[in-house]
């Protein structure tokens, strides 16, 4: 069988940073990006489970993005795994979680896997939908949150664990195929070693378009999507203010703000 | 980025005398080993300084005549054209980057043992130095106050001549100037004794002569220890302190302010463990009330904040920096930038003053391998020879040797990867910074955390693994990197091996409960009792300070030292304070002796000098003293050893038993650095970290290159048109 393992390069911001001329994101000269946290925990998931069933369970990471999302995947080859596919042409700009979603049910319908794994959210935008919109699109079981992962490849169902409010656990068994998304500490993620990251470089990485994936230019990009993102911006901050002056001047200043706030002045 | 505006205020400049400094960053005089005999060490020293930003940065204390001899200690010079000669190319360094050069003259009168000279010191009154051992001044008379004026006077022009831009009369830590105004030295009943006034003549005098001679073209600054800090029978500053500004004013263009003596100079060049940033602010924000001249004076500053506060409130308006210019020489070009955490904050363990100390090897810095370096390696802190090869590199453990190895590789550009046990960078420091007072020594950690965390960010290969598995040789090997560095520190010894008996103790084992190593006490993991009993026979912090860690927690403690306890902190001037606090605590301290046995709850203890003083020889098998019978049990509930550390080099060695495997792992070569290779100062771990990753390429990487020495040359003399031959008065 095989494991899919949906990974995302998240953008993290510079200390200093400005929002792109359109208004609707930050300017990518400000953006520095790394591999999104939970996917090291779900590759690993996936990752244990080939090692545990290494000639009945295929891990491959997939990922949505430019050029520069190929040092996610090389990251997880890193780790280990054969081969990574990536998605990709410029009509996918825009995209929201829907589509995205329906692209990784694309990939996952072609590579006829078992089961597709995601972060359960991706620290940048922080939606924690794709996963679920990938299950919505493939029509399979899904669970989102796991924290814990059962599986025998020759069984029909996995067995899963959620933490819940109030340090509460909840166990569940889901029929496969399925859709989870891993919850961070699942796992104690493996560092890569110098060999595998001289490895990875070498691993094949499998290019797709929207086309070859079967999606039309009006189901990806802006017009494939449900949602939009209207404008980003920097809230304002309250401004703090500096008394000075001496004690009875600063008294005096004091007594005026609290009046101020409670109306009275 | 640029600089926050709240810190605008150490970027003016202000007027001292004829000169203008071009900012509030101000090295003031302090030692590095080079004095006028290493030139190249002196001049690339201080001028890094003037390119890192700071606008003023002198010598070393400079002895203005052979009565005036420091050695075994090294202080600069100014006897003669020879030494103008070498100090010249300080100045013309420094000048270079726009920043104004001092000398601090200087005579020390009962305090300079004139050792090489052999010349008796002249001071106010006659006394024994509390300082240096059997040495006594002569007592001036009105001619010998006269000729040593003189001195002053003629070494100034001397200054003036070597391009000094700033001429210091050095009366602070109890030297001449300083003698003559304090009733602790001065007994005198003439017009240089008695009143303030009088006792002030002699300096007051001084500080007119040199100006008149060369306050032209030199501004004339005064070191001054504004309180000896011994009450009445000293300088207090309100009383003498304040009366001597006023007096003195007219004649000085820069006041440098300090506390304290030379005996226990700790009070001013306080030490983390006792004293936090601007320490001194209590006694030197009274300067400020009575002179009309810019004030300055040290504190450990580090902390912009807290400079510009100073500034701010009126205290100084100089910040003064020692320690904090050799631990980061770019300390103001990083404000000016904007860029705090790229600072390398001084921790304060004063090991750059424990070689002044020891009696001048070149000083060395914990936090910055590349002080003392500059000249004679070529060592630039900030700037680093770009990666020779496309080795990566793996650095097992992320301590003071491994981490420094990895941030020093990383610069060059190097693939590193970083593995520890560990889930922290830092190693040994870790638990160290949690001992009484030690909490800055944690700085160390910070700044390598900080830098190898960014620097992981742009190497995108590089890689910190924290939190790991001990790394196998298997491991090592089959890792996939061409060089492979060994950092994996030391361990206290569990069976109390020491360098007394070079034996383990017989019953000492900390693997009993009623046994613990520091790293057990560390952990937590062991239950301590209520009596405690050290065995230490290492002579720096470990025993002291886990003996007050342990007495705060509410534990009876006694040491029991083989080797004189906390004999380090002398040279890092804790001791004083450390042995206030032991007594304070009331922790018992047995000096001068070792252990023969231990049992469970008791240890028996002997005097390491009580066998027989008479030496014969009795034949073989047979000793040459008469036995030693002072053996007494002594009990305790819990017995901690700080005996003796081993290195943790079994992976090393391993990886060297295996070299005929590297070739087919394709690794080049193994090295081991820092407390792994032998156990030492966390200083000088860091330098050899420091050092490995500026010269993995070499062939044999693993022992350092040779460096560039300064020494007195054959054929070559000190004095410009000087012999060399042997010659004999006949």
């Amino acid at each position: 069988m095989k494991i899919l393992v949906a990974i995302k390069l998240v953008a993290a911001l510079d200390e200093d940073f400005e929002i792109r001329e359109d208004g609707c994101d930050a300017d990518p000269d400000y953006l520095d990006y790394q591999l999104n946290e939970w996917d090291d925990y779900s590759w690993e998931v996936a990752l244990q489970l080939a090692e545990k069933f290494p000639d009945k369970i295929e891990a491959i990471p997939v990922t949505v993005g430019p050029e520069r999302a190929e040092a996610g995947l090389r990251k997880c080859l890193a780790k280990g795994g054969e081969r990574g596919i990536r998605v990709w042409d410029e009509s996918l700009e825009g995209s929201d979680p829907m589509v995205i979603g329906h692209l990784l049910a694309a990939v996952a319908k072609r590579e006829q896997a078992t089961m597709v794994l995601a972060g359960t959210l991706a620290s940048d935008h922080a939606y924690a939908q794709t996963g679920m919109c990938a299950a919505a699109e493939l029509g399979w079981a899904h669970i989102a949150v796991v924290s814990r992962l059962d599986l025998d490849p020759e069984a029909s169902e996995a067995n899963v664990r959620r933490e819940l409010e109030g340090g509460i656990e909840e166990e569940l068994a889901i029929q496969l195929p399925a859709v989870m998304t891993i919850q961070l500490g699942i796992n104690e993620p493996r560092y890569a070693s110098l060999r595998g990251i001289k490895q990875a470089k070498a691993k094949p990485l499998e290019t797709l378009t929207p086309s070859e994936l079967g999606l039309s230019p009006q189901e990806v990009g802006e017009a494939g999507s449900l949602s939009q993102v209207r404008r980003m911006y920097i809230p304002e901050k309250g401004q703090a203010e500096l008394i000075e002056g001496t004690p009875a001047e600063q008294a005096t200043r004091l007594a005026e703000i609290i009046k101020e706030l409670r109306g009275d002045a | 980025m640029a600089r926050d505006s709240k810190y605008d205020i150490l970027f003016e400049p202000i007027d001292i005398g004829p000169k203008t400094l071009r900012n509030r960053f101000y090295q003031v005089p302090h030692c590095i080993g080079a004095g006028s005999d290493k030139p190249g060490f002196q001049a690339a020293h201080r001028s890094l300084k003037a390119e890192g930003g700071w606008g003023g940065i002198n010598t070393e204390y400079c002895s203005i005549h052979p009565e005036s001899d420091d050695i075994h200690r090294v202080s600069a010079r100014l006897w003669d054209e020879g030494d103008v000669r070498n100090l010249r190319a300080m100045t013309d360094h420094i000048h270079k980057y726009g920043s104004l050069a001092g000398v601090e003259m200087w005579y020390g009168g009962a305090h300079a043992p004139c050792m090489e000279s052999r010349c008796t010191p002249r001071g106010p009154s006659q006394y024994a130095s509390e300082f240096e051992t059997l040495t006594y001044c002569h007592e001036m008379d009105h001619d010998d106050i006269a000729a040593v004026q003189q001195f002053y006077v003629d070494a100034a022009y001397r200054a003036r001549d070597a391009g000094f831009d700033i001429v210091y009369v050095y009366g602070a830590h109890s030297y001449l100037p300083l003698q003559f105004l304090s009733p602790y030295y001065n007994k005198r009943k003439d017009d240089y004794g008695g009143s303030i006034e009088n006792r002030a003549r002699f300096w007051v005098e001084t500080l007119e002569k040199v100006k008149k001679a060369v306050g032209d073209d030199c501004a004339i600054a005064t070191r001054f220890a504004v309180d000896t800090l011994y009450g009445e029978a000293g300088i207090e500053v309100e009383r003498d302190g304040l009366r001597f500004v006023e007096l003195a004013d007219p004649f000085v263009d820069l006041w440098d302010v300090n506390v304290g003596d030379i005996a226990e100079w700790g009070e001013d060049a306080g030490p983390s463990r006792f004293y936090r940033q601007g320490h001194q602010i209590p006694w030197q924000k009274y300067i400020k009330t009575v002179s009309k001249k810019p004030v300055l004076g040290v504190g450990r500053f580090t902390d912009p904040e807290k400079m510009s506060e100073v500034i701010r409130a009126g205290h100084l308006d100089i910040i003064g920096a020692a320690r904090p210019s050799i631990s980061d020489p770019f300390l103001p070009t990083k404000i000016e930038q904007g860029r705090l955490d790229d600072l390398r904050v001084c921790i304060g363990c004063n090991v750059c003053i424990s070689r002044w100390e020891i009696g001048g090897p070149p000083m060395i810095c914990t936090q910055n391998a590349t002080a003392g370096e500059e000249y004679r390696r070529g060592w630039h802190p900030e700037k680093f020879p770009k990666a020779g090869s496309d080795d990566t590199v793996l650095v097992v453990g992320a301590g003071p040797s491994g981490a420094e190895c990895a941030r020093v590789l990383l610069e060059r550009g190097y693939t590193v990867h970083v593995v520890d046990k560990s889930d922290k960078v830092g190693g040994c420091v870790n638990d160290i910074a949690t001992l009484p007072g030690l909490g800055e020594w944690g700085y160390h950690r910070d700044y390598r955390e900080t830098q190898l965390n960014k620097l992981m960010k742009k190497s995108k290969d590089s890689q910190l693994a924290l939190g790991a598995d001990a790394m196998t040789a298997d491991e090592a090997l089959a890792y996939g990197a061409e060089k492979i560095v060994i950092a994996t520190g030391s361990s206290w010894v569990a069976d109390g091996t020491n360098p007394l008996t070079h034996e383990a103790i017989p019953g000492a084992d900390a693997g009993q409960p009623d046994q613990a190593t520091p790293e057990q006490i560390f952990s937590g993991a062991k239950k301590i009792g209520k009596r405690v009993l050290i065995l230490s026979a290492d002579a720096y912090f470990m025993a002291p300070s886990l003996a007050q860690r342990l007495r705060e927690q509410g534990h009876e403690v006694t040491v029991a030292a083989g080797v004189e306890l906390g004999r380090y902190m002398h040279f890092t001037l804790e001791a004083p304070n450390m042995h206030r606090m032991l007594h304070e605590l009331g922790i018992e301290v047995i000096s001068d002796v070792w252990a023969s046995r231990i049992e469970k709850g008791r240890v028996e203890l002997y005097n390491i000098w009580g066998d027989g003083y008479r030496r014969e020889y009795r034949g073989p098998g047979k000793l040459p003293r008469s036995e030693n019978k002072t053996h007494k049990w002594h009990e305790f509930d819990t017995l901690v050893l700080v005996t003796g550390r081993k290195s943790n080099d079994e992976l090393y060695r391993e990886l060297k038993a295996r070299k005929d495997e590297w070739a087919q792992h394709d690794v080049k070569d193994v090295y081991v650095i820092g407390d792994a290779w032998a156990p030492k100062l966390i200083a000088d771990a860091t330098f050899e970290g420091h050092r490995l990753a500026r010269e993995i390429e070499e062939d044999d990487a693993q022992h350092p290159k040779p460096y560039r020495r300064e020494v007195a040359v054959w054929g070559a003399p000190h004095m410009p048109g000087g012999k060399v031959e042997i010659e004999y008065q006949e």
